[in-house]
């Protein structure tokens, strides 16, 4: 999963246009608050039984209502110094859209969908965020499928001609990373071929990643340009309803362990439970999905930030597997502050195994 | 306790006093508050439109052609902070709407043009894809890609400009703002007199009093105190329901304002936006009362009596004469009113003591040349008069000048404005060419027709202008200033009747031949005169032209330059296209099907010269509305205080006018005597007041008007007001005679039953 908080900051901006009377939001970034209504809005839900289907579903799914493409990387500079980089871009329909017609004339500045990016680096305990909006099938932001492409303004990721590496250039105030990624593994699929639930009633979203990402290029922090590497992991995400009602937000972990092995891990917050779930990819790509009573996930540690108390330790165990891993995000504070503020940060992993990841931590803030 | 019941037993005894001035000070501060809380608010909207776009830059094609969404498209796809910012021009009452693209002004951050007004509901934003839907139904309508910061490296073919959310205006809208300043002051001084002259009678009669209280051993300190105590009090109850009726009074005018500014400025009114004007209004109002009413301790008692001096006069006439030097040499707005000031200070000043003067010299020769001693009496009381209500008098003559130059101004405008729309509005039908179709086969077409009667094509659009010497490089872009452009072909027989302000010799001939022809706006507004050379850029190319003539162009902001059709660049494109149609010898309904047939559509949007000439009628009135209702206001409050000091007055000398019965005169002469001494009082006011509104009418047209608004106005005079003001003027008189009657009598039978 890959539940990005900015998503549903969207369907806020749609509510900026004048073009939505918002009920009240619920869950995090309003994204439960679509529950029971997704029925009869036209808007396609995934369910239990669909299956992924390429090379569509790299492009975007007009029939649902939202979706992302996300990247994160643990890379090292020359010198050894780890840096983080992560890029997301949403879409947000606010209406759905038959797959077979054509888009709506940019000429009319249709507002149908409206698009988000978010890019950051991590780097040295200091956190550098910048948000992206932009209003859908007008042209300056958009995906395609073949040739894969998602851009929005000047950031793009994009599948490079003639090769099979794909380049992500992201310009902030400032900061700016221009990377390389080779994927040398293939397409994960989380939950049941794709389809991931996200609470114990069914509910779920349509789930895939790329894990191993070999990731190279430049990050420029002000006058200084970092020759970096390392690992990637690329998600792709897509529902209409994403959180069930009473959901506040989750904890989200993508792990990279030393021996090769990829963890996926994440728990939605209830009111007065939770669910946990996640992935477990060996060295062959081959996934062991973990369902809720398989695995435990606990903060250990918390830290005061002026945006509100955060859970920056964690305690993650999967009984089965005698797998027993502290993670534990670098000193410094990480949080996105766009539309709606979440926590997104590299972490390091020690216990059981050794490893690097990411960690997005949702419904913390103020 | 008993001092203050001793104090305040004058208004037990005079209940109407009190009244008269609770009521002047309720009317006060509501006429304050009215004209207080709309020039805030339009202070307010004209900052918020300034705000709005303030510092902000567009991108503009260098070829000349609109900007589109592939433009947007590809300057975003550079990297480049734009945002779409839609204009679409509907007619009153509804106004300009802007579209904007809220998503695409994230990147602008606080400075997101626009931003200011947080909501997107039509006053005047929207979203973009609703200003589409509106520019759809036939609306002229402009897309503009404004750029975050001036420092963006812009892609070829692109280059930036200064963005304005209105016109260029100049200092326009500053000016505006003072004279909506004056008017509050002048409302203030005039309303501020009056208070003090009902405050003064009251203190005039209580002296007795006051001299009683002294004797018993209060110290006059105290008394001072308690007197300014009991107009706090008095203020205190009285400017609440005056703040209220303030605010309804702006409520009601607020419309036919927001019109007037969204007409003169291309600004609207932000309802609502001066929230914290009552208090201060209490305030200024408070101090205004106690001011007006207390100025005598401040003022040292030598300096009062200078004031009714000979010497008092002297500086008076002095004031007057460098007030009137002051206005005929302004070079600016403040300058204008300062010495509108100074002679409405100075013949404040003078007009009691030589009405009164009058009144006496009158009464003396009335004496050599034997008349009967009722009109000597007459004259001498009528003197006595002004004296004693000198301040409701000029209070009144300020009014009343008041009235009858604005009332000059908006009739001269409406005069001028009708004659320039019927030759503006030449033309029978007015063809709007639909978007995206081809003018020139419309043209060709009607070329064609036998029959038809003159007809010519419009073509409106953007230019950027400079004053310069011929020959001289060309300036660079960034001096250039954006006027309207007014392109017209051919340079029919519809336009030659045009009265023309400056001109040379056959301008519509030089016209064709190149000449350029602009408005007075754009004339005055960079000094521009008939022969001087002008750089037009158009569409990307720049030419030279000749000013061949200056033009009226009455109730807008905008300057405008007219050329004629053939010297358009072939890449200019414009904002709007129609043509101007009399049918001759054919139908309407035959030119429009032949049009429909080149357009390849099945209606044509066709406007007749009496639709259009309303819409402009509906214009104009809402313009003036507020002025109207002000002058109005303002001179029912100055009658309405004149009838109750006259009244007051009037009361005071009932014992002495009962003396004439006394002396035998008959009950019918003295009512006669009363009546004729009380309306040629309030007509005697008129006529003072007359000067003073001739002149202040000549300082509208011809000096206040051009630095505010950019245009001047024939001066023209109109003694129908005069006579109107006068009979407004007896008719109050009359009605204080009617009232002193209905005193005498009752004086009379009180007597009666007293004995």
């Amino acid at each position: 999963m890959r539940t990005h908080t900015g998503f549903i900051a969207l369907l806020v901006a749609a509510a900026f246009t004048g073009c939505s009377d918002s009920a009240p939001e619920t869950g995090f970034a309003g994204l439960a608050q679509y529950a029971g209504e997704a029925d009869g809005s036209g808007f396609l839900q995934p369910q239990p039984g669909d299956t992924l289907n390429f090379p569509e579903d790299w492009g975007p799914h007009p029939q649902h209502r939202i979706e992302w493409w996300y990247l994160t990387a643990n890379l090292t500079t020359a010198d050894g110094s780890p840096l983080g980089v992560q890029w997301t871009q949403f879409r947000q329909a606010l209406q759905p859209r038959p797959i077979e017609s054509d888009p709506p004339d940019p000429e009319t500045w249709p507002l149908d969908a409206a698009w988000m990016a978010h890019g950051a680096v991590s780097f040295e305990g200091d956190h550098w965020f910048v948000e992206k909006l932009a209003r859908g099938d007008v042209g300056h932001a958009g995906a395609t499928a073949e040739p894969f492409r998602v851009w929005l303004d000047d950031w793009r990721l994009e599948a490079l001609p003639g090769s099979a590496e794909w380049r992500l250039q992201v310009e902030g105030d400032g900061w700016s990373y221009d990377l390389r990624l080779g994927n040398t593994g293939g397409v994960v699929a989380h939950g049941e071929e794709g389809f991931s639930a996200k609470s114990a009633s069914g509910d779920g979203s349509m789930y895939f990643s790329l894990v191993d990402l070999q990731v190279d290029g430049t990050v420029t922090l002000g006058e200084k340009t970092l020759d970096v590497s390392g690992k990637g992991w690329f998600d792709r995400e897509w529902s209409s309803q994403f959180l069930k009602t009473g959901q506040q937000g989750w904890d989200w972990f993508a792990l990279h362990l030393e021996d090769g092995q990829k963890l996926m891990a994440f728990r939605l917050l209830e009111d007065d439970d939770t669910y946990l779930s996640g992935s477990w990819i060996n060295t062959s790509g081959v996934v062991e999905v973990l369902g809720n009573d398989e695995l435990t996930l606990t903060a250990v540690n918390w830290k005061k930030t002026q945006q509100g108390r955060v859970p920056v330790t964690w305690r993650l165990t999967i009984p089965s597997r005698e797998v027993d891993l502290t993670i534990k995000a670098p000193p410094g504070t990480y949080w996105n502050l766009g539309l709606y503020p979440y926590w997104e940060s590299p972490v390091s992993v020690t216990g059981s195994h050794e490893g690097v990841g990411y960690m997005e931590l949702t419904g913390y803030s103020h | 306790m008993m001092l203050v019941r001793a104090f305040v037993s004058h208004y037990r005894r005079h209940p109407f006093q009190l009244a008269a001035l609770a009521v002047m000070i309720v009317l006060a501060t509501m006429l304050w508050t009215g004209v207080t809380l709309l020039t805030e608010q339009a202070r307010h909207s004209l900052f918020q439109s300034e705000e709005a776009v303030a510092a902000q830059v567009h991108v503009v094609r260098a070829d000349g052609q609109r900007v589109s969404v592939d433009d947007f498209v590809d300057l975003r796809m550079a990297g480049l902070c734009v945002a779409p910012w839609l204009e679409i021009q509907r007619p009153p009452p509804e106004g300009r709407v802007i579209g904007i693209d809220p998503l695409a002004m994230g990147c602008f951050g606080e400075s997101a043009p626009g931003g200011a007004t947080g909501s997107l509901d039509g006053s005047p934003f929207v979203d973009i894809s609703d200003a589409i839907r509106l520019s759809r139904e036939g609306y002229e309508s402009r897309l503009y890609l404004l750029a975050a910061n001036e420092s963006v490296a812009l892609p070829e073919g692109y280059a930036l400009r200064a963005f304005s959310l209105a016109p260029e205006t100049g200092e326009l809208a500053d000016s505006f703002l003072l004279n909506l300043d004056a008017l509050s002051l002048l409302v203030l001084l005039i309303t501020g007199l009056l208070v003090r002259s009902v405050h003064r009678l009251g203190v005039a009669q209580r002296r007795q009093s006051f001299e009683l209280l002294y004797r018993f051993g209060v110290p006059r300190r105290r008394v001072q105190q308690l007197l300014a105590l009991e107009l706090v009090v008095l203020s205190g109850f009285c400017v609440v329901p005056g703040l209220w009726l303030g605010t309804q009074l702006a409520a009601m005018l607020g419309g036919g304002f927001g019109q007037a500014l969204d007409s003169l400025f291309d600004v609207t009114l932000y309802a609502g936006s001066a929230a914290s004007l009552p208090w201060q209004a209490a305030a200024v109002m408070l101090l205004l009362v106690l001011t007006a009413c207390l100025v005598d301790w401040l003022v040292p008692q030598r300096w009062q009596g200078v004031i009714s001096s000979r010497h008092g006069r002297v500086i008076a006439a002095l004031v007057l004469f460098v007030g009137l030097a002051t206005v005929a040499l302004a070079v600016d707005l403040a300058w204008a009113f300062a010495g509108t000031a100074l002679v409405f200070a100075g013949a404040g000043w003078l007009t009691p003591g030589l009405l009164a003067l009058a009144a006496q010299t009158l009464s003396e020769r009335a004496a050599l040349d034997g008349t009967g001693p009722l009109a000597r009496w007459r004259r001498r009381e009528l003197a006595a008069m002004f004296r004693h209500l000198a301040l409701p008098v000029v209070a009144l003559q300020f009014a009343m000048a008041t009235v009858l130059a604005v009332q000059a101004l908006v009739t001269t405008f409406e005069s001028t404005f009708e004659e320039w729309l019927a030759q503006r509005l030449e033309a029978e039908f007015y063809v709007e060419v639909p978007r995206g179709a081809d003018a020139s086969l419309a043209a060709e077409r009607l070329q064609e027709l036998e029959g038809i009667g003159p007809w010519h094509r419009v073509a409106r659009g953007e230019a950027r202008i400079r004053a310069g010497e011929p020959g001289k490089d060309a300036e660079p872009e960034s001096d250039q200033v954006p006027a309207d452009l007014f392109a017209l072909t051919p340079v029919s027989d519809l336009v030659r009747d045009w009265s023309l302000l400056a001109s040379s010799g056959r301008p519509w001939e030089k016209l064709e031949q190149g000449g350029v022809m602009i408005n007075e706006q754009l004339a005055r507004r960079h000094q521009l005169g008939v022969g001087d050379t002008l750089k037009i850029g158009i569409g990307g190319t720049s030419t030279e032209a000749n000013v061949v003539a200056i033009y009226a162009d009455y109730g807008r902001p905008a300057g405008e330059v007219m050329v004629s059709g053939a010297a358009l660049p072939e890449n200019f494109s414009p904002g709007f296209e129609s043509f101007s149609v009399n049918p001759g010898d054919l139908t309407m309904a035959d030119i429009s099907e032949q049009l429909a047939d080149v357009w390849n559509i099945s209606e044509v949007t066709i406007r007749d010269n009496a639709s259009i000439r309303a819409l402009a009628s509906q214009v104009f009135d809402q313009t003036f509305l507020l002025t109207r209702a002000i002058s109005l206001l303002t001179l029912v409050l100055a009658a309405v205080a004149l009838l109750i000091m006259s009244w007051v007055f009037f009361t005071t000398r009932a014992w002495y006018f009962q003396l004439l019965s006394i002396w035998g005169l008959p009950a019918r002469v003295v009512r006669g005597q009363l009546r004729r001494l009380s309306v040629l009082l309030t007509l005697a006011v008129t006529l003072a007041a007359l000067p003073l509104g001739i002149w202040l009418t000549w300082v509208l047209v011809s000096r206040i008007n051009p630095l505010a608004f950019g245009w001047s106005l024939p001066m023209e005079l109109y003694p129908q007001f005069w006579l109107e003001l006068g009979v407004v003027a007896a008719a109050t008189g009359m009605v204080v005679a009617h009232l002193m009657r209905r005193q005498l009598v009752h004086r009379a039978d009180r007597k009666q039953v007293e004995t």
